[in-house]
């Protein structure tokens, strides 16, 4: 191999092992983020309930990943075919809807109700829609303070379900290693083919093992942490680390602290 | 494409504000636009979930259910059974057919299993309707593909220039959806006012109507009912005006029909008459 080639898989291991940590915190991640945004939803409109559905396939279904508020917990783990119902109907047509009245059709969602084992007076609904699609669905059940939503209730929900939808495309990218590795690549051989690049971060990413490693992962993960510090924080964490750093070269000198 | 837009339904939320400016053409009146008329020779097509055409709100007016095949290849415009995925087809229709009670629906299904709202089979369920020559169409759906967006402005040139009005519904979400956003289609959001005949235009486009649309007593599946909120169910609002309007004046152009519904507006500033059987001072 070229020098030029051990830089990139120098680099690339670096940016596998980053990258790896980021997955590892990925899924925490994104289901924190869509959970504070249920959180705040139930909370601003006094709500029973809200959820947050993602499309899903093999099969196609939509699946409730989180939920907030007294009457949501059941819905958590439910799957809905996205030809059915509002959720259905919101995420096929990508437009946002309320009901109301719903209790006095029984015939109405009862499928979703039997399941979650509570059947709401009104729902409102909207898609999460990015630039490829509508990717799920935010539901609200059950506004206490109103036996309906309105318009301007309606915009409010919209605005979250955009919150969800970028934290979700923020989650993805970042959980995608190839997307992330080939950019490391392209940026360092921008002449590359795109089969070397393959084959560079097949490379790259083998022998990462996690067990071996594990107070790296640590600090790792740690350092990955800090990547929303001001450029204050960041200062101060320089110095103190100057601090470990020097205390490091004396210990060694010194044997202490081994 | 990626400014935020304002929300569709602000102008109407407050028509004091920002809907002073209307037209005005003396003669032009309710009573000139659709008094008595009831739909009669109108076929509206409704661009949905298909409808249920036993529905007691329809009043057994469906002449026609088809909806779109895909297969491997082109999308294929087929016969379909009297139903409705989920409701919201029928309900757009009763609305319709509560306002012009002698309309013909023909219902074209774009959304169900194996369709999963495909922009591409609402763009063919679209124009199979224009080709039909129905002369009102009810969108109460749209689509953000930018991929479809030549296809269906192309599409909404063909309905404009030989005379099929399309009434489209708003995204309820402020974002770029398309055909609703195009200058020759009658794009309509809610405004609240408990009113079927309550009708605003904005002279600031891209959306020009507000009609009802929020807490609609509407049909929905199963021969039910409910209440609904959405751009949705303003949208039919509008397309049965155009309905009675068509019925009672054959052959008016689109842009003809959207002057009309402007003239005749309930903006502030017009002369309020009494309140009649068309909905509004005659």
């Amino acid at each position: 191999m070229d020098q030029e080639t051990d830089a990139a898989l120098a680099a690339l291991v670096a940016a596998a092992r980053r990258s790896d940590v980021g997955r590892r915190l990925q899924g925490d991640i994104e289901t924190r983020l869509l959970q504070s945004i249920v959180d705040a939803t139930v909370q601003l409109f006094d709500a029973e309930a809200a959820s947050i559905a993602l499309f899903e396939q093999d099969p196609d279904r939509l699946e409730f990943r989180v939920a907030a508020g007294e009457q949501g917990a059941g819905a958590i783990g439910l799957t809905v075919p996205p030809t059915q119902g509002i959720v259905g109907f919101v995420y096929s047509t990508g437009q946002a809807l309320s009901l109301s009245d719903v209790a006095n059709d029984p015939r109405f969602n009862r499928g979703a109700a039997e399941q979650t084992g509570y059947v709401p007076r009104s729902i409102a609904a909207a898609p999460l829609l990015d630039e490829q699609g509508t990717v799920g669905v935010l539901q609200v059940l059950d506004k206490r303070g109103s036996p309906t939503f309105s318009l301007r209730d309606m915009e409010l929900i919209a605005v979250f379900a955009g919150q969800a939808t970028v934290a979700i495309g923020a989650a993805r990218v970042q959980r995608d290693t190839e997307s992330l590795l080939q950019g490391v690549l392209q940026h360092i051989g921008p002449e590359m083919d795109a089969d070397a690049v393959e084959a560079l971060v097949a490379a790259g990413t083998q022998g990462l093992d996690a067990d071996d490693e594990a107070p790296f992962w640590r600090l790792v993960d740690q350092v990955s942490r800090l990547r929303s510090l001001t450029d204050r924080e960041t200062a101060l964490l320089a110095d103190v680390l100057d601090v470990v750093a020097s205390h490091a070269t004396r210990s060694r000198r010194t044997g202490y602290g081994r | 494409m990626t400014e935020p837009l304002p929300a569709w339904s602000e102008p109407f939320a407050d028509p004091k504000g920002s809907l002073r400016r209307s037209l005005r053409l003396r003669g032009l009146t309710r009573e000139w636009a659709w008094g008595g008329a009831t739909g009669k020779g109108v076929r509206v097509g409704i661009i949905d979930s298909g409808l249920e055409n036993d529905h007691p709100h329809l009043r057994g007016r469906v002449v026609e259910n088809v909806t779109v095949e895909i297969g491997d290849g082109e999308p294929e415009v087929v016969n379909d059974g009297a139903v409705d995925m989920f409701g919201h087809g029928t309900a757009c229709g009763a609305i319709i057919v509560g306002l012009a009670p002698e309309v013909e629906l023909v219902s074209i299904r774009v959304l169900g299993p194996d369709l999963r709202g495909k922009g591409s089979a609402f763009a063919a369920g679209l124009e199979w309707a224009i080709e039909r020559g129905l002369q009102v169409c009810n969108l109460s759906l749209s689509s953000k593909s930018e991929s479809l967006y030549p296809i269906f402005h192309d599409l909404a040139d063909r309905a404009y220039f030989q005379g099929t009005a399309l009434v489209s519904a708003a995204n309820n979400v402020p974002a770029p959806s398309y055909p609703s956003l195009f200058s020759s289609v009658m794009s309509v959001a809610a405004h609240a006012e408990p009113d079927p005949y309550r009708l605003y235009y904005n002279p600031s486009p891209p959306v020009e109507f507000g009609a009802w649309g929020v807490d609609v007593p509407i049909a929905w599946k199963d021969g039910g009912t409910t209440v609904a909120t959405g751009n949705s169910f303003a949208a039919p609002h509008v397309a049965g005006l155009v309905a009675l309007i068509l019925s009672k004046h054959p052959g008016l152009s689109p842009f003809e029909v959207k002057a009309i519904l402007a003239s005749v507006a309930d903006n502030p500033g017009r002369r309020r008459a009494p309140r009649g059987r068309t909905g509004g001072p005659a």
